[in-house]
């Protein structure tokens, strides 16, 4: 740990935005029947895994993976790679997933999973494809810590082979930002369209306006319109 | 200097204490026990509310007292000053009244010092000047419809009751005079007054007339005597016309509103639709009012994949419109998720939220899509055009129930003819149109969108508008 200290006020920080992607959700795989002692029908693992192949550990200072209150020590705390937490269970919980930094000036970030176990495909029904729900998520460091920098430029890559994630994440980017894209363009079409309604609308109830006040004046009723 | 020590709960100095027993010498000499800081502090027992709590504990910690300490002594004079001056002598004296003119004496108790001294009373005896006129003078006051006897009679009068006009109308001799009404008689009066002043003034400034309009008088005691006058029936429905008059100019204003309300949509989708067609190069980062260069500098390095160019380049540049969602900014320090630039402020309704939801259905994209950067820009402003869109269209619809509301008006007032409202500008379910008038096309996103709340109003609107029809016309019979 550093003797420094570099609180958020104390200038101890550098400009500019580091961003490191990461990929967190979890397996889970039938065991084809439901197990006799505990009613237990998956065995699942939940995971925080770097993007790239990298040391996360040198940045992260733990990870505390929140279970279910049924689970004995519900809190599972875990200082080194791989942070995953492998369990039995019958039934689907929200994890609360907490990233714990290795310069306490930076506040831990929380992320909130849903483990699944259950899909429909049928070859997962079976147990023969375990089911899979994985999120891409970035931690940004806004303006970082001079500490939290240096160890955030300075990550050694693994010489493992890289962890394969279940999507293909660098396609799905380009094809969601491509349909947001559309999307808007289709969205300020109708807006363009749907203001030229209003505008007749408004020009329309002046012209009935007019008229109806016409009336209550005690004019005869003008020509059609 | 004690109580801020006592405030702060410091304890007290060795100096006695500056009480009203030390000063009167009453009371016990006992000292008082020294502040004592109690180190016990007195937990709420488990379920009691903390309402009952307080009512036991005060924050000084110490329990509330079993006996009442009210001693009862608190701001009241205990003694009445009495008996303090010598007694002034009262004395039952004889006195006149110089208010009368028969000189009768009577008695009364007086302060024996104020013997001899005028009856106090006799000062508020005022006497009202009642002009007079000569033989003289009275060819200037000459009037057709009033004899010199009939004058002499009213000012005989005035004079004898003080000018109260009334008693005097009541006093007149209707029998060999013609009736007069009291304005007649003030009237005269005071043209004679003023004539008389004015006749016999010689210097010094003109006098001021006195002012009197009869006929004014007259109009106002008949207008005075119709408003007491209507029935119970006739103050009933002026009430209820002065409140449905109330309702109409609110509805009014309500309608102003909303029309400025409109004007406002319309004008931010314009500023959102003018710059669709400019393709800058899109940097989110200016957003954050930073140097961009920098940022981006940065971003390239440590981001793992960067978007082609050729893509940044397509993205339109929109500034996010007034009326669109408000996006916090994540300016300050400090780390943060990326996906949490997407969680909509809590500003936006639930109405709107399920709105942009069901949107995002139609058109197909995931409600949480990946966070990169680029993503979150494009889909907060996507999202944000939504709103603007649901906006709109409830804009449009109240604008399809205000021109319902005054074709029926329309049609009250002149029976048998009727307005066209334009039919771009109806709903399709709109039962008035026929079917083969929609043309024929995909159905738009607007379309989707399923306006809450909103589908109850139009028969209650239009009842309202009939209804203001009918007020209105009363009102104006009336006047």
């Amino acid at each position: 740990m550093s003797t420094f200290e570099y609180g958020p006020d104390s200038g101890g920080r550098t400009k500019g935005v580091i961003i490191k992607p990461i990929v967190y959700g979890n397996v889970a795989k039938y065991f084809g029947k439901k197990r006799e002692e505990d009613g237990h029908t998956h065995q699942w693992t939940v995971y925080v895994r770097p993007f790239e192949n990298e040391d996360m550990s040198t940045y992260v200072k733990k990870i505390n993976f929140k279970l279910h209150d049924s689970y004995a020590n519900q809190n599972r705390v875990l200082t080194k790679p791989p942070y995953e937490v492998t369990e039995t269970g019958w039934g689907e919980f929200e994890i609360v997933i907490k990233i714990y930094f290795q310069d306490p000036n930076e506040r831990p970030v929380t992320l909130y999973h849903i483990l699944k176990l259950f899909q429909n495909s049928p070859e997962i029904v079976v147990g023969k494809k375990p089911v899979v729900s994985e999120f891409y998520e970035e931690i940004v460091f806004q303006e970082p810590t001079v500490m939290m920098h240096q160890l955030l430029t300075n990550i050694p890559q693994l010489s493992t082979s890289p962890v394969k994630h279940d999507a293909d994440f660098e396609e799905k980017k380009v094809s969601t930002l491509e349909s947001i894209v559309k999307a808007k363009t289709k969205v300020k079409n109708e807006l363009t369209e749907l203001k030229d309604r209003l505008q007749l609308a408004k020009e329309t109830i002046q012209k009935f306006r007019d008229e109806v006040q016409n009336l209550q004046l005690g004019n005869p009723a003008s020509a059609q319109t | 200097m004690a109580d801020v020590l006592d405030i702060l709960e410091l304890g007290r100095p060795g100096t006695p204490e500056v009480t009203k027993e030390s000063i009167m010498g009453t009371g016990s000499q006992k000292p008082k026990p020294k502040y004592k800081p109690k180190n016990e502090v007195l937990r709420k027992p488990e379920g009691m509310a903390r309402e009952l709590f307080n009512l036991l504990v005060n924050d000084s910690k110490d329990a509330a007292p079993l006996f009442p300490t009210d001693t009862g002594k608190g701001y009241k004079q205990t003694k009445a000053q009495l008996g303090v001056r010598k007694v002034r002598p009262w004395k039952w004296m004889p006195f006149t009244n110089p208010a009368r003119k028969d000189g009768a004496i009577f008695h009364h108790w007086r302060r024996a010092a104020d013997e001899g001294k005028e009856y106090p009373f006799a000062k508020f005896n005022k006497q009202v000047h009642v002009c007079s006129y000569t033989d003289q003078e009275y060819h200037l006051l000459q009037l057709d419809n009033w004899t010199r006897q009939e004058t002499d009679h009213l000012f005989d009068l005035c004079r004898q009751f003080d000018l109260r006009f009334t008693v005097i109308q009541d006093r007149w001799d209707s029998v060999r005079y013609s009736k007069r009404s009291i304005e007649d008689l003030k009237e005269r009066y005071y043209d004679i007054c003023n004539i008389l002043n004015k006749a016999r003034h010689t210097t010094g400034p003109e006098p001021k007339n006195i002012a009197y309009d009869a006929d004014n008088e007259k109009r106002r005691k008949e207008q005075l005597k119709r408003l007491f006058e209507r029935t119970s029936e006739q103050v009933e429905e002026e009430a209820n016309l002065l409140q449905e008059l109330r309702k109409i100019e609110a509805r009014k204003k309500d309608r102003e509103r909303k029309t400025q309300d409109l004007q406002k949509l319309i004008t931010a989708a314009d500023s959102g639709g003018s710059v669709t067609g400019a393709a800058t190069e899109h940097s989110p980062s200016t957003h954050r009012g930073t140097p961009p260069d920098k940022k981006q500098q940065i971003r390239k390095k440590n981001t793992p994949f960067v978007t082609p160019k050729a893509k940044l380049e397509l993205l339109p540049s929109v500034e996010t419109p007034s009326t669109g969602i408000k996006f916090p900014e994540f300016k300050a320090s400090g780390v943060f998720l990326r996906s949490q630039r997407m969680k909509l402020p809590p500003s936006v309704g639930q109405k709107k939220s399920k709105a942009i939801e069901q949107m995002l259905t139609e058109l197909g994209l995931e409600l949480n899509p990946m966070p990169t950067e680029d993503i979150c820009q494009n889909f907060n402003e996507l999202r944000s055009d939504l709103v603007l869109l649901y906006e709109l269209k409830l804009g449009l619809s109240t604008c399809e129930y205000e021109l319902q509301a005054l074709r029926h008006q329309y049609e009250a007032l002149a029976p048998g003819k009727t307005l066209e409202i334009p039919p771009s500008l109806l709903s399709n379910n709109d039962p008035t149109i026929q079917p083969e008038e929609i043309p024929t096309r995909p159905k738009t996103l607007s379309e989707v969108i399923d306006i809450v709340g909103t589908a109850a109003t139009p028969m209650r609107k239009r009842k309202a508008a009939l209804e203001q029809n009918n007020m209105l016309k009363k009102i104006k019979n009336r006047m």
